[in-house]
């Protein structure tokens, strides 16, 4: 068998130019559509990556924890007590990149003008800018300084719809832990620009401040965990329920539905692409190759009536398939592997950014690919376009010596 | 003296019902080692069918066929294979070889797959080429050479591997007259020094009038067959 091959990969390559027009076309095809393949799949990674990062990193982290029952109606009722010494163990412990806690409580934002819901979110400031994205976004005006900073940023949609603006005051109001009504004035110190649906929806103040506002003591309302790279979300957030078993500890797959969805949907979408592109391709290639059977029957006769057997003629065919689908895989890895080298700046899809907000997405995706992924997808490839290739060279092995001559005579 | 090949009672019909073609009917043939012989006739008169028959590319509809004391009718397809591989050697009238090998891989491609190693098989090209004239011209792929170098490397793939018999099917009908005469001499040639076999299908005169023995046929059967 060493020897055949030794015999019919030469003459395969051969063969495969003999009509150098078809061959190219072929190798086309199959180089275009793996790009195809690679490219979205690296595509998809990055803006999966992208959309978990904008999201993620906004105010959810990689996990939370609250007391059972805040997640159906997060009032200040249904917080919790300070971590316990246990909680605090696992959460300065290895497996976290870092933690903090807040206060979230429903409540509403009044103006001169208007009177609007809002979530009151009471935050430690030195943890927030390591953990959340928010601080960065301010755009006017300060973040806040200190846990006990009693000045609010709002979003620039809301402070719109208020009509107010930085410096001057606005009044929250919410529910206190004793059951009064709250209501005090709050300086606007920063105004902060971020996904429309955040701006809407959240005012930011201390979270000493708040606690004090609602008439708390060192209650909160949740905990957020960053995870570090790479880490297995499964057992960091085991080790948090292992910690605090009378806590609601939640992943961000169980508090971002929609995300969750998403990434799920992409892993299998890369494959139903796969499934599209490669039946597009293997039409080409069976096209391609039972012509070029065809225009060679006299040809596989000739072999036929030497001797050669038909599971050779198979083999000579099948080897020519492979390289010819080998050679187009290889180009088609290629040119991805250039394609997102030449991008690895990240794509700035800054122009859709009203889209991608609605989709989580951040404005710059950033190509990430996998070797593994590469190596999958080629090999997916080349094998499947070996097998269906299988069909044209079964004809060419069923050749019958007698008719195949008999066409030119 | 045991015959190579040897013909009894063989019939071929292509169809069925009144469609039915009868392109051979009760053919009986003896060819023994040596002879250089021909199936002469028209269009139409059975020689390729017969050649097809003798050289295992088709089995009869009835009657038997045995080549080098093999009946062909009782081999699988494999073993045809086989026999035709190491037993017999076939010159077509057209398209003998393949067009994107040189002279001598197309001799060599038929050695390679009887398991002739390596190394022998440059040589054994080699050396038929040159038994055929053809020195020099072992690099050449058919589309670099005339029709009469063409069939002159059929003839040395035919013999490269010293086969029961050589079948040829019009080997001449599209040479000119020179390259005809050549092709006629180098086989006359082989004949008589390696004593090969050769049953030439032709109704090319140029060969007829150099036949030693010749088979005449019309409407699939034998007419007459003499020897000169």
């Amino acid at each position: 068998m060493t020897g055949a091959f030794g015999t019919l990969t030469p003459l395969a390559w051969r063969n495969l130019w003999r009509n150098p027009r078809r061959t190219v076309i072929t190798l086309i095809v199959v180089s275009i559509g793996l790009w195809s393949i690679l490219f979205f799949n690296s595509f998809m990674i990055g803006w999966m990556q992208s959309s978990k990062d904008a999201a993620l990193k906004l105010l959810t982290g990689d996990g939370q924890i609250h007391a059972v029952g805040y997640m159906d109606d997060p009032n200040v009722d249904a917080f919790m007590p300070a971590p316990t010494p246990a909680l605090l163990a696992a959460l300065n412990s290895d497996v976290f990149a870092d933690w903090t806690q807040r206060i979230q409580a429903p409540g509403v934002v009044q103006s001169e003008y208007k009177t609007l819901p809002i979530n009151i979110m009471g935050v430690d400031p030195a943890a927030e800018r390591r953990i959340s994205t928010i601080p960065g976004m301010v755009t006017d005006g300060r973040y806040l300084e200190s846990s006990e900073d009693d000045g609010v940023i709002l979003g620039k949609h809301l402070v719109e719809r208020l009509k107010t603006g930085l410096g001057r005051r606005v009044i929250l109001m919410s529910q206190s832990a004793d059951g009064t009504l709250a209501e005090r004035s709050f300086d606007v110190v920063g105004i902060f620009d971020a996904d429309q649906g955040v701006e809407d929806f959240y005012a930011f103040t201390g979270l000493s401040a708040s606690q004090g506002f609602l008439g708390l003591t060192d209650e909160i309302a949740q905990i957020v965990v960053t995870l570090p790279q790479e880490a297995e979300l499964d057992p960091s957030i085991k080790t948090l329920r292992d910690a605090a078993p009378e806590l609601d500890v939640r992943s961000w797959k169980e508090l971002n539905l929609f995300l969750a969805t998403t990434d799920t949907f992409m892993g299998a979408f890369i494959f139903i692409w796969l499934g599209i592109v490669f039946s597009l391709m293997a039409i080409g290639i069976v096209n391609t190759q039972l012509m070029a059977v065809f225009e060679r029957t006299q040809e596989f006769g000739l072999l036929r009536a030497l001797g050669m057997k038909p599971r050779r003629v198979l083999l000579m065919v099948s080897i020519e398939s492979a390289m010819l689908i080998g050679t187009g895989v290889l180009l088609g890895a290629l040119i991805a592997a250039l394609t997102i080298w030449s991008l690895s700046g990240g794509i700035d899809l800054t122009a859709y950014a009203q889209a991608l907000e609605m989709m989580q997405g951040g404005s710059i995706i950033y190509l990430d690919y996998h070797l593994d992924g590469f190596v999958l997808f080629s090999l997916l490839i080349w094998i499947l376009g070996v097998l269906v290739a299988l069909w044209p060279a079964r004809r060419a092995s069923k050749c019958s010596p007698v008719e195949a001559m008999r066409r030119d005579t | 003296m045991d015959s190579i090949v040897t013909c009894e009672g063989v019939t071929k019909t292509f169809g069925e019902g009144e469609l039915a073609v009868h392109a051979l009917k009760n053919v009986n043939i003896n060819i023994l080692p040596g002879d250089f012989a021909t199936l002469a006739g028209p269009s139409g008169s059975g020689k390729t069918t017969l050649l097809n028959m003798v050289g295992a590319l088709d089995l009869p509809s009835s009657g038997q066929v045995t080549v080098a004391g093999q009946k062909l009718a009782d081999m699988k397809p494999a073993e045809l294979s086989d026999l035709r591989l190491h037993k017999i050697g076939f010159v077509f009238q057209s398209y003998n070889l393949v067009p994107v090998m040189s002279a001598s891989e197309n001799i060599e491609f038929v050695l390679e797959l009887q398991g002739v190693p390596a190394k022998d098989r440059r040589k054994l090209s080699l050396e038929a080429l040159r038994d055929v004239g053809l020195e020099g011209l072992e690099h050449r792929r058919p589309a670099a050479m005339s029709g009469g170098q063409q069939q002159r490397v059929a003839v040395a793939r035919a013999l490269v591997s010293r086969p029961s018999i050589v079948l040829a099917d019009e080997p001449t009908a599209n040479l000119d007259s020179t390259s005809a005469g050549e092709l006629i001499d180098l086989m006359l040639k082989l004949n008589d020094e390696h004593g090969t076999t050769f049953l030439i299908g032709t109704h090319d005169p140029r060969v007829l009038e150099r036949s030693r023995r010749q088979i005449n046929m019309l409407d699939g059967e034998v007419e007459s067959d003499t020897r000169h």
